[in-house]
């Protein structure tokens, strides 16, 4: 029988603790810490766009995208889960590369085990460089689990072929 | 229990429910001037995604005023919104799986002030986890126009 959603919560961050002393600060330390961390992924993709569109399509589907509070609910027989989830997009466009930051803060549901950066712990850390004039190449660093609509939607943006936004409901 | 008996049951059940829910239906009088195209597919035979309108009246000092919710179930919807007078559109993206208890909703929310003359087309996408609103302007030879910048209550005195 599956084990109410709180108590694995609950147990899983109990284990996380024993493991996990610090989580990056930003997203710097997110670049050098979350690499070959558990359930963490890098991929790594060439897109057929300048990294100044990528920043551009960043900058304006970001905002409206992942600048959101979440409430997921979950009942099963006996247990009954409400997590809210504030994420933070931040962008930040230089002449190096194009880059977005989320950021995820637990308003409620979820007990918080290490000291926590403003604006919440980084999720994923996208990064475009510019390979040429019209050319450019993205590294995504996040959860290999749970997060897919956020890849898809980072990876539709960066691309231009989708500009929608990834159903935040549909995480973790 | 006899058919009449399960129809009077079910009617009963549904205006509970639709009681309880806060939500009621808009009051579509005004000549239909945004058409909405849904697609809604949630990627999961297990589970299933939900697509409706809340439309707020707002008020000179950006106030709303709920005034009643369209489910978008039918692949076109039309929808009369007032004149010159700026609405607040609130798409809802419902999902919920059989199996699993789990449900969540997202949003997306935009101001429209629909001109004279002028259609509006929207469409509500939802594929696999990615949901995308977009509302063009048609004129009176029908052409749409460019996407509608979204805006949200905070620019509700602008004019465009």
């Amino acid at each position: 029988m599956a084990l109410p959603i709180a108590r694995t919560l609950a147990a899983a961050t109990v284990l996380l603790s024993g493991c996990v002393t610090q989580h990056p600060q930003n997203a710097e330390e997110f670049r050098k810490m979350a690499p070959g961390a558990f359930l963490v992924k890098v991929e790594t993709h060439e897109i057929n766009r300048s990294m100044r569109q990528i920043g551009e399509t960043f900058n304006r589907r970001a905002p409206e995208c992942l600048n959101m509070r979440v409430r997921t609910t979950s009942q099963a027989p006996g247990s009954y889960q409400v997590i809210v989830s504030l994420y933070k997009p931040t962008v930040v466009v230089s002449g190096e590369r194009a880059e977005l930051h989320l950021q995820r803060h637990h308003e409620a549901g979820v007990m918080r085990v290490t000291k926590e950066p403003e604006g919440g712990y980084y999720l994923m850390v996208a990064d475009a460089y510019p390979v040429d004039a019209k050319r450019s190449r993205l590294q995504i660093i996040g959860p290999s689990k749970g997060y897919d609509v956020i890849w898809r939607a980072i990876l539709g943006w960066a691309s231009g072929k989708d500009l929608g936004c990834p159903d935040l409901t549909k995480t973790g | 229990m006899s058919f009449r008996a399960r129809s009077v049951a079910w009617l009963l059940a549904a205006g509970l429910l639709a009681g309880c829910s806060g939500l009621k239906s808009y009051p579509d009088t005004a000549p239909r001037n945004l058409i909405v195209r849904t697609e809604a597919s949630s990627g999961s035979v297990l589970s299933k995604t939900r697509v409706s309108v809340h439309i707020h009246e707002v008020d000179a000092s950006c106030r709303t005023t709920y005034l009643g919710t369209v489910q978008l179930g039918d692949p076109t919807v039309e929808i009369g919104l007032p004149q010159e007078r700026a609405s607040y559109l609130v798409f809802n993206f419902h999902s919920s799986s059989f199996l699993g208890g789990t449900s969540g909703s997202i949003n997306y929310e935009t101001l429209l002030r629909p001109r004279g003359g002028y259609t509006y087309d929207a469409v509500a996408r939802y594929r696999d986890g990615i949901y995308l609103v977009e509302i063009r302007e048609s004129g009176a030879r029908g052409k749409p126009g460019p996407e509608l910048a979204r805006r949200g209550l905070a620019d509700c005195n602008r004019r465009s």
